[in-house]
């Protein structure tokens, strides 16, 4: 199972004390997070995709190749890159480019996008969400599956003989996430193409995620890409520790009570009861985040936010020195110890390399129909 | 003999409220009519003044409170709706509007809805036909042409078979008509999958 951050980018001023960062001291705090997070063990950093302040993260696919060359292990990816606003031809590119200099350690999470006027800033319309998910994301994955492309469709100009460069390292494009909180119809997107899905989890109630997740499951063996345990789910979470849970109450308030999403209304028990936001000890935040497996199966991959809301670069660290020593630790073994042999981990680079290379082997004994019929790879 | 139900929303403010008052007058109206039909009728009382901070929670995060969910659902899966507001500058009260406000979009289309407000004086009583009428039929709601509003005259010089009274039993006899003339409600899910992804892929899910 995959452990990591994921990280919206906002600049909010520290409500203790009032001081706000710069922007240049927010993108150098983000990536000096993400260099923790491989520091301590975990394995995936994520940065989310803003067009309008107070988020300074407008370029990460620039700021993930930074971030590339300071780590060895780290996976790289998005959460969310927006799917409707970016022309396709450039993400298939940007990506590619990411996946050569980062030797693979890169995927990616493709989300909407919520705010109407960033669409207009890039010549699009809200209303056309979702067919624009859909329609954009069609040709993003023939421009990395096919030399060349020959394309026409209704929210970009046609392509003719288009060759998106550099081609996937190793012929294999960056595995794909696809992040909603309630349109059904992107969990059917995840699902048709045999590709991941992720749940935001958290500022929602859990039964979203659960009627979400539920229905990706539901539709990705629909669609024959394996049964519906076998489905691969990502899962958001809120924590703020400290050794003893009192303290992170304390500690964490001014923060929740502030804070630009959810501030000014419920209360943080209200919250904490209602949505996975976990304050407490690191124990807690194990109990809490075992439980998720309760209500959305086996999981694939767990991303934490934790450097929201006006939190000091120095208290993110001190959080993720907590995950890294007490927490992920404990919940890397017992989810292992809970997942059946027939739950696959989260798709690689290296492990869709190895997975291309069986199906190749397979086709090449296509005649032989005892070659036929093994695998629940096909779709990815 | 069949079965509906019947919400009674009241977004009175004090304890007790003359508009919950009149919002059960309705109430016990539309089920006697439903039960002389021979329809078993429940009420779902839902006063929203227990509801008001989770109401404003809801519209700041985007999700109800358990206790809020509860109140929406009933709403939303009732057969019929006595919703009744206390009138303030001239409109619905903000807890009525904000409550409307949170509830699903298209949990009303089509569901009948007795409208009803109490003021403190007569010349308020057009905010029924001016407000709460074009916020329901903005719903798609089903609207029963005769609205009940009750001033303090109505309460202090009415007697048990007034004016007030009759108005009562006209708007409880509407809503129980367009009750029976409906199959019993379902509300819609907002997670159900509506188009194939063919349909999606090939752009024909655009209304």
């Amino acid at each position: 199972m995959q452990f990591g951050i994921f990280t919206v980018g906002d600049v909010t001023a520290d409500p203790t004390n009032g001081r706000e960062p710069s922007e240049h001291e927010r993108i150098k705090a983000m990536v000096t997070i993400a260099r923790k997070v491989e520091e301590v063990g975990l394995d995936v950093f994520a940065t989310g995709e803003h067009h309008n302040p107070p988020f300074v993260p407008s370029s990460p696919t620039t700021m993930l190749g930074w971030i590339a060359a300071r780590t060895e292990r780290l996976l790289l990816s998005t959460a969310t890159t927006l799917i409707t606003t970016n022309d396709p031809v450039k993400i298939a590119e940007d990506f590619a480019m990411l996946q050569h200099l980062a030797d693979g350690r890169v995927d990616l999470m493709l989300g909407r996008g919520n705010t109407g006027p960033v669409y207009p800033w890039f010549g699009q319309d809200i209303r056309n969400g979702i067919p624009l998910a859909i329609e954009n994301y069609d040709l993003l994955r023939r421009l990395w599956r096919e030399d060349v492309v020959d394309w026409s469709g209704k929210f970009r100009t046609p392509l003719q003989s288009f060759t998106s460069t550099p081609r996937p390292l190793d012929g294999v494009p960056p595995f794909v996430w696809h992040g909603s909180i309630r349109s059904p119809e992107i969990a059917e997107q995840a699902a048709y193409y045999g590709d991941g899905y992720f749940a935001n989890h958290i500022f929602w109630p859990k039964e979203h995620t659960q009627r979400m997740v539920g229905l990706y499951r539901e539709r990705f063996a629909h669609y024959g890409h394996g049964s519906p345990d076998q489905a691969i789910v990502g899962l958001g979470g809120q924590v703020f520790m400290r050794r003893n849970s009192q303290d992170a109450v304390r500690e964490f308030r001014p923060y929740f009570d502030n804070a630009p999403v959810y501030g000014h209304g419920p209360s943080l028990e209200e919250f904490t009861e209602q949505t996975p936001l976990t304050v407490g000890s690191p124990q807690q935040v194990i109990d809490r985040t075992l439980g998720f497996r309760d209500y959305v199966g086996d999981y694939q991959r767990q991303l934490f936010l934790i450097d929201h809301a006006g939190l000091p670069l120095k208290t993110v660290l001190e959080q993720l020195d907590l995950l890294g020593e007490e927490v992920v630790p404990v919940l890397r073994r017992e989810f292992d110890a809970l997942r059946p042999a027939h739950v696959p981990e989260a798709p690689t680079h290296a492990s869709l390399v190895t997975a291309r290379a069986t199906e190749s082997a397979a086709a090449g004994h296509a005649a032989e129909p005892a070659a036929a019929g093994t695998g629940t790879e096909g779709g990815r | 003999m069949s079965r509906r139900t019947l919400a009674v929303v009241s977004a009175g403010l004090s304890q007790p409220s003359s508009t919950r008052l009149l919002a059960d007058q309705l109430a016990a109206a539309s089920r006697d009519e439903l039960a002389r039909a021979g329809v078993e009728v429940e009420l779902r009382p839902v006063d929203l003044r227990d509801h008001a901070h989770d109401v404003v929670n809801n519209l700041l995060t985007g999700f109800p409170s358990p206790s809020l969910r509860q109140a929406l659902d009933a709403v939303a899966g009732a057969d019929g709706i006595v919703a009744v507001t206390p009138i303030f500058n001239g409109s619905y009260n903000g807890l009525f509007k904000s409550f409307f406000d949170v509830l699903d979009s298209g949990s009303l289309v089509d569901r009948p809805v007795l409208i009803a407000a109490t003021a403190g004086t007569a010349r308020h009583s057009l905010a029924l036909e001016h407000a709460l009428r074009p916020m329901f039929a903005y719903l798609r709601a089903v609207v029963v042409p005769t609205a009940v509003f009750a001033a303090p005259e109505d309460w202090s010089g009415g007697t048990a078979d007034g004016v007030l009274r009759a108005r009562i039993v006209r708007a409880g006899a509407e809503l129980a008509d367009q009750v029976r003339r409906r199959p019993a409600a379902a509300p819609p899910d907002p997670f159900a999958l509506t188009t194939s992804f063919d349909d999606l892929l090939a752009g024909r899910d655009q209304p």
